[in-house]
């Protein structure tokens, strides 16, 4: 490893974490929300499903990176609360990605056949136990591989918080190169490890689909 | 004796449909329909594609909705608001044409699930029965099976057992062989056959005549919506009274 | 709430807004145009005979898009600072590139879908590789892949903004300029929220039309 990377190894690595815990924090509470969302939609709910059909439209019509700005600056502002760069990045991040989760498991629960809710039904479940035991654990399954897909991209928006002065891998990286002033070196080494961490996700994605995934 | 019997039980019928009448829109798909169903009687629905015989039986769980009429379940009225109906469905079992196993869980888990969530039941209690209705359906051995790796006819004797798990009084089954493959129906007939033995109050939809030659108390067919015939086995068989019977029985049983 | 929201002073910036979303345009466009020229060059390359050229496909898309884009414009911007492209296009290249590995993976599977025998057939009348590709299966495919081509499309706009990070003038990076001027932080992102969501929308409903009137053509001719 060149030792440009070698001595900043830590620092950056520090970095990664940061990024990582981002993302896992962001892919729960982002899928969290994307549940909530699509059985509002899918089960009609009046009133909330326009909420939440608006919320997806706007987002799924706005950069990551403009949401960001306006979780970090335009929210605080308009509602006069503090926030930190980290705090505002979760916050973005759960709600964008949410709004991409919400319509890939709302297609998911739209996979499950009627008549499967009826004979759930039919033994007696409430409409909420036929959603929380038969539709959405089925949903889910089928579609684990676009969930993968959506945390894979959620983990490379990470490196967009470093604009607003999050410390994560991509922020300290260019920290470091700033330093040091061997910008292909250290940007080859940070876009190797994105890309091994992606491919890692989403064979984990592509294994958990193998092992679970019904017909 | 036991005919009797059945008649004198027709006094308190377990099922009693009153005048319903169902429409999607424009398309009228039950029209007027009425018939009681007493304690321990075996009664097969059949008619052509479309006459609404699905429709009917499922209007009786209250799974479809409909609009004018009524139906009671051991006197409680299905198309009330007030009626709580996953209570009510907890004592009709219903089996489906397309036996709608959970895909996602095992064929024990299938038959544990309302046992636990809806009738709360412990988990060693529902596990035990789920246990013993796979025995009586002779699927002891496919416990930890997922519904993929059964044979339709398998499938459909789990989905029995799932019906059964919650020791309904009513048993309700729609089409229940019509998607097997030949080879495979007998295997899904015997378990009902030996079910009406033991006195299990029935409404199977069927167009398996001899099921319904061997075990039903009474035959009512549809046509458009209307229950057209609803007449005891024998007489059903011997001299339906309308054309429309006559012609749908030539029809099914050239085959 | 002691924060009263004033859009005058987003109004009186309208001229800056407007150079911005031009940027934001032109920078799309551009990009746009490269990422379908690589796509459908790495996509067919996904489908060739030679083995050789599939893996190189796969290891493009695979690399490409699971690389943040951030990365790829700080390459161009940074990493080759030493060849003094300018920031524009160093958005483009990057935008470019890394939504080429999209693309490529939409044209592939939009291949796919054609029938084999298509291809056969074109080759047994006489037509070369090329010209079987070009005048059979791509005008097949393009009908498959339209809707799936409009959301990388949007995709693409909405990821244009990250050129504002390498200092390109999109509308993105005047919006921050404004903020600092005029601190009216809320109205200024809500304008350009609007304003990229007229642009992907008029862009996917374009695409989406288009697709319509083509199949009506399509039907119309067949069905004479």
């Amino acid at each position: 490893m060149p030792e440009v990377i070698l001595k900043n190894l830590p620092f950056m690595l520090q970095g990664l974490a940061t990024s990582l815990q981002i993302s896992a924090m962001v892919a729960l509470g982002g899928t969290l929300l994307g549940l909530i969302v699509a059985v509002i939609l899918y089960s009609r709910v009046p009133v909330l499903s326009v909420v939440s059909r608006v919320y997806i439209e706007f987002i799924r019509g706005t950069p990551l990176l403009v949401v960001l700005f306006i979780a970090f600056f335009g929210l605080p502002a308009l509602f006069g609360y503090q926030t930190t760069a980290y705090k505002a990045t979760v916050v973005a991040f759960i709600l964008f990605i949410g709004a991409y989760l919400a319509e890939d498991i709302r297609s998911g629960l739209m996979t499950v056949k009627p008549t499967l809710t009826q004979a759930a039904l039919a033994t007696g479940l409430t409409q909420g136990q036929a959603l929380r035991f038969v539709v959405v654990p089925l949903a889910v399954r089928r579609i684990i591989p676009t969930l993968f897909n959506q945390y894979v991209r959620l983990f490379k928006f990470t490196s967009v918080a470093s604009v607003i002065g999050v410390a994560e891998f991509t922020g300290n990286a260019m920290l470091v190169n700033a330093r040091e002033f061997q910008p292909v070196t250290i940007l080859a080494f940070v876009a190797l490890t994105y890309l091994v961490i992606c491919l890692i996700l989403s064979g984990i994605g592509r294994w958990l689909y193998a092992r679970l995934a019904v017909s | 004796m036991a005919a009797s019997l059945k008649v004198n039980a027709m006094d308190k019928p377990t099922i009693v449909i009153d005048d319903v009448s169902k429409a999607y829109g424009a398309t009228q798909v039950l029209r007027h329909c009425s018939t009681r169903i007493a304690k321990g009687e075996v009664v097969v629905v059949c008619g052509p594609s479309g006459s609404g015989k699905s429709t009917l039986i499922k209007c009786i769980n209250g799974l479809e909705p409909f609009q004018s009429g009524s139906i009671t379940v051991e006197g409680v009225e299905v198309g009330s608001p007030r009626t709580n109906l996953p209570k009510l469905r907890m004592r009709i079992g219903m089996v489906f044409q397309h036996f709608e196993l959970y895909p996602h869980m095992t064929a024990l888990e299938n038959i544990m699930l309302a046992q636990v969530r809806a009738l709360k039941r412990s988990r060693a209690e529902a596990e035990a029965r789920a246990r013993s209705l796979l025995k009586r359906v002779g699927l002891e051995a496919k416990a930890n099976a997922k519904p993929a790796n059964l044979s339709g006819g398998q499938q459909q004797r789990v989905a029995i057992a799932r019906a059964l798990a919650l020791d309904p009084q009513v048993m309700l089954f729609d089409e229940p062989t019509s998607a097997l493959d030949p080879e495979m129906i007998s295997e899904v007939l015997d378990v009902m056959i030996e079910l009406a033995g033991e006195g299990m109050t029935m409404a199977v939809v069927t167009h398996e005549m001899g099921f319904a030659r061997r075990v039903a108390d009474r035959v009512i067919f549809m046509d458009q919506g209307c229950i057209v015939e609803d007449a005891a086995k024998e007489q059903f068989f011997a001299a339906p009274a309308s054309e429309r019977a006559r012609e749908f029985l030539s029809k099914i049983l050239a085959h | 709430m002691n924060y009263t929201l004033q859009f005058g002073p987003i109004w009186d910036n309208r001229a800056l807004i407007l150079d911005g979303f031009v940027t934001t345009i032109l920078l799309s466009a551009a990009a746009l145009v490269l990422a379908i020229v690589i796509g459908t060059l790495v996509g067919t390359a996904a489908t060739a005979q030679a083995r050789s050229l599939r893996v190189l496909s796969i290891a493009y898309v695979e690399s490409m898009r699971n690389i943040p884009l951030l990365i790829h414009m700080y390459f161009w911007y940074n990493g080759l600072s030493f060849l003094k492209i300018p920031a524009f296009w160093c958005g483009v290249l990057g935008l470019a590139l890394y939504s080429g590995a999209y693309v490529a993976e939409i044209v592939r599977s939009g291949i796919g879908s054609v029938p084999r025998g298509q291809r056969q057939a074109a080759l047994a009348s006489g037509l070369t590789n090329a010209q079987a590709m070009l005048f059979v299966v791509y005008p097949q495919a393009l009908r498959a892949i339209i809707p799936s081509l409009a959301s990388v499309f949007s995709q693409l706009i909405k990821d244009s903004s990250l050129a504002s990070v390498i200092a390109v003038a999109d509308i993105t990076y005047q919006a921050s300029a404004i903020e600092g001027q005029t601190f009216r932080t809320f109205e200024i992102y809500i304008t350009v929220c609007l304003l990229y969501l007229a642009l992907v929308t008029v862009v996917s409903q374009t695409l989406t039309i288009l697709s319509g009137t083509r199949d009506g053509l399509a039907r119309r001719v067949a069905d004479a």
